[in-house]
């Protein structure tokens, strides 16, 4: 029984990471914009789709088409907020957002991409088979695969390169700054929009940075976005709503419950779990475990 | 300006705003309604203007919870609940759905509470991500569930209520033809318009206002904003509940990809928001405009061009918020007050234009 609840402990762990990797760009965009991305799951989907047909269509293996990703999913991020959230936030007045209005406006988008996907590709699951990097690893009598592994490595590895940027570069700083006070950051010369679609971009970008390490064991149908945005949304409530490193520790927890807790009562039980973790937390600490943002 | 003469105007302006007509305009619809069945005898018809009411009267519940300030992305949850608990009850214990209905929304207004005490009191976007994943999880235990206790859930497939087998008749919501349906459901989307309509005049209407423009000032006046959203979105439950009971009796088939599915949520969002959420009648007005082009679109395309529906969905929903924040009902109004001041009544409008120089 002991061995079985550390296999599930160690396979929770590496879930969560996997969760967390899409969580730390929703956490991100939302520390410094203040918006929820309800498309966030389908744009992820929609990256690795993107993925799936480099490989089907060119045969660039998974962890090689990060360097076409990455800037793809930049560049898109940047659109939309550039294109898209950015009227919203010239037509307020007073400078103070109207939160639901973007979320509605996200929530078309994301209806389009999943919709859009499921127009153009079908309804079939599809995977890669057969990337660079297969098989398991034992340590005594814990099995681990080898791309899983990857991914949790890439989570945790994303949250500190993200924590380094943030804190210890110009555009870090600057980044921080709009986070913190719009107008003041617009009287320091700092163009607000410019960073809001980097900010936005970067949150992408990181979640498809993660979305590449996945590619290669996970199954892909148009609604898998949604799914993992869902438990995404779960996870930076817990961790704390814009905070980075507050999505690792949410999504290891989610993942660490929806494993243990899946070897004890069925899977969807486990699942309601977490819903339930998720309304204590916010019963008791608003901000989150790590949360940055007063509520 | 002299001063008698601005005092003068005032009381005719704020006339204006009453929109004078209204009383009259809402008695014709309703007879054009109530007349339309005897006259289109098509069930075709009759089953889009049933889903018209149905989703008009959702929107209207589901924008009760929008006029609060708060925006709901899983009031699927909550029909789902209304639906499951008067099916349940009918086949298990032979409960006619009429009583069913009520215990659904007992039900509903218990899952609201426990989802909104939490996230309510909160700004910003918890209540909007609770229910969301609310709904999700709800559709998946329903999804792998076969049985909780004594009763039977029928997990992916569903439950059918056998009609007319064993207890039947309108007694136990059940009609031969679709035009009984077609009166409860205009009737459910009168009351639920004038719920609407009455919280608006009420004092909450008034809460309503302060919280949605700014909760912060509302709760420095003392209002208690996370009680009153909470209020408000227990009535919303309760109606949406039994919207959901009257779906599972005019289809007599539920399932969970039916009736706890995150597309209905957002199919009552689009409802709503086309229409004009933050509104009395932008609701109703949205079902009339998207439901018609959604069931022509489903039955043309649905079976070839799968998920199109939800595609103009989202860009609806896009350029609603981008062009028309305030829904399709500003437009309505504004220009029913254009023809009130342009033609219906010249010497107030004079008094206006006095008024802005």
């Amino acid at each position: 029984m002991a061995e079985q609840v550390t296999a599930a402990l160690v396979a929770g762990i590496l879930l969560g990471c996997l969760y967390a990797v899409v969580a730390m760009g929703l956490s991100l965009i939302f520390g410094i914009i203040r918006v929820i991305n309800f498309a966030h799951g389908s744009m992820f989907m929609l990256f690795l789709y993107l993925g799936f047909f480099l490989w089907h269509l060119f045969g660039i293996d998974p962890y090689l088409s990060i360097i076409i990703i990455v800037p793809v999913a930049f560049a898109f991020g940047y659109g939309v907020q550039y294109v898209l959230v950015r009227p919203m936030f010239l037509r307020e007045k007073a400078y103070v957002l109207e939160p639901l209005g973007v979320l509605l406006l996200l929530a078309g988008l994301e209806l389009v991409i999943t919709n859009g996907v499921l127009l153009g590709f079908g309804g079939a699951s599809r995977g890669i088979v057969g990337s660079s990097i297969s098989g398991v690893i034992h340590w005594g009598f814990i099995i681990v695969s080898r791309p899983r592994l990857i991914v949790a490595l890439v989570g945790i590895g994303l949250s500190f390169g993200l924590h380094w940027l943030m804190n210890r570069t110009e555009l870090g700083n600057r980044i921080r700054a709009v986070g913190q006070n719009r107008e003041a950051s617009a009287i320091c010369g700092i163009n607000v929009h410019r960073i809001y679609a980097i900010t936005f971009g970067l949150g992408c970008a990181v979640s498809a940075f993660g979305g590449c390490a996945m590619l290669p064991f996970y199954t892909l149908v148009p609604g898998v976005g949604m799914g993992l945005a869902i438990k995404a949304f779960i996870i930076v409530v817990l961790g704390g709503l814009g905070s980075v490193r507050g999505a690792l520790l949410g999504g290891i927890i989610i993942g660490v419950v929806e494993a243990v807790g899946g070897q004890f009562v069925p899977g969807t039980m486990a699942v309601i779990i977490s819903l339930v973790i998720f309304l204590i937390v916010i019963l008791a600490k608003p901000k989150g475990l790590m949360g940055l943002i007063e509520v | 300006m002299k001063q008698g003469t601005e005092t003068k105007t005032l009381p005719q302006r704020s006339r204006i705003r009453q929109f004078p007509f209204s009383g009259i305009i809402a008695a014709v619809v309703l007879v054009v309604l109530i007349i339309i069945p005897f006259v289109l005898k098509s069930p075709y018809f009759v089953h889009i203007f049933i889903m018209i009411f149905l989703f008009g009267y959702l929107a209207t519940a589901w924008g009760l919870v929008g006029q609060s300030g708060q925006l709901s992305f899983g009031h699927a949850a909550f029909f789902g609940l209304g639906a499951y608990s008067s099916t349940i009850l009918y086949m298990e214990t032979g409960l006619s759905p009429w009583l069913g209905m009520l215990v659904g929304a007992i039900v509903a207004v218990i899952a609201g509470a426990i989802i909104g005490y939490p996230t309510l009191r909160l700004r910003g976007v918890y209540f909007a991500l609770a229910t969301l994943a609310f709904c999700a999880i709800l559709q998946m235990y329903a999804r792998a569930t076969q049985f909780i206790g004594p009763f039977t859930l029928g997990s992916a497939f569903g439950l059918w209520i056998s009609p007319f087998s064993g207890a039947e008749g309108p007694l136990y919501f059940q009609f031969a033809s679709k035009t009984p349906f077609y009166f409860i459901a205009l009737g459910m989307l009168v009351g639920a318009v004038s719920v609407s309509y009455l919280l608006n005049r009420s004092r909450i209407g008034y809460y309503w206002t302060a919280m949605r423009s700014d909760p912060d000032a509302a709760e420095s006046l003392g209002i208690n904003v996370g009680r009153y959203r909470l209020r408000t979105l227990l009535i919303s439950c309760a109606l949406t509940a039994i919207g959901g009971s009257f779906y599972s009796q005019y289809y007599y088939y539920i399932t969970p990809s039916q009736v706890l599915d995150l597309g209905l949520s957002l199919k009552i969002v689009v409802v709503g928001i086309i229409g004009g959420w933050q509104s009395v009648l932008g609701p109703l007005i949205g079902g009339f405009i998207i439901i018609p082009i959604d069931e022509v679109l489903r039955t043309q395309f649905g079976s070839s061009v799968p998920g199109l529906h939800l595609i103009i969905y989202g860009i609806v929903l896009m350029l609603i918020i981008l062009f028309v924040p305030k829904g399709v009902n500003d437009w309505v109004m504004r220009g029913l007050r254009w023809i009130d001041t342009k033609h219906w009544r010249p010497s107030e409008n004079a008094n206006d234009k006095l008024e802005r120089q």
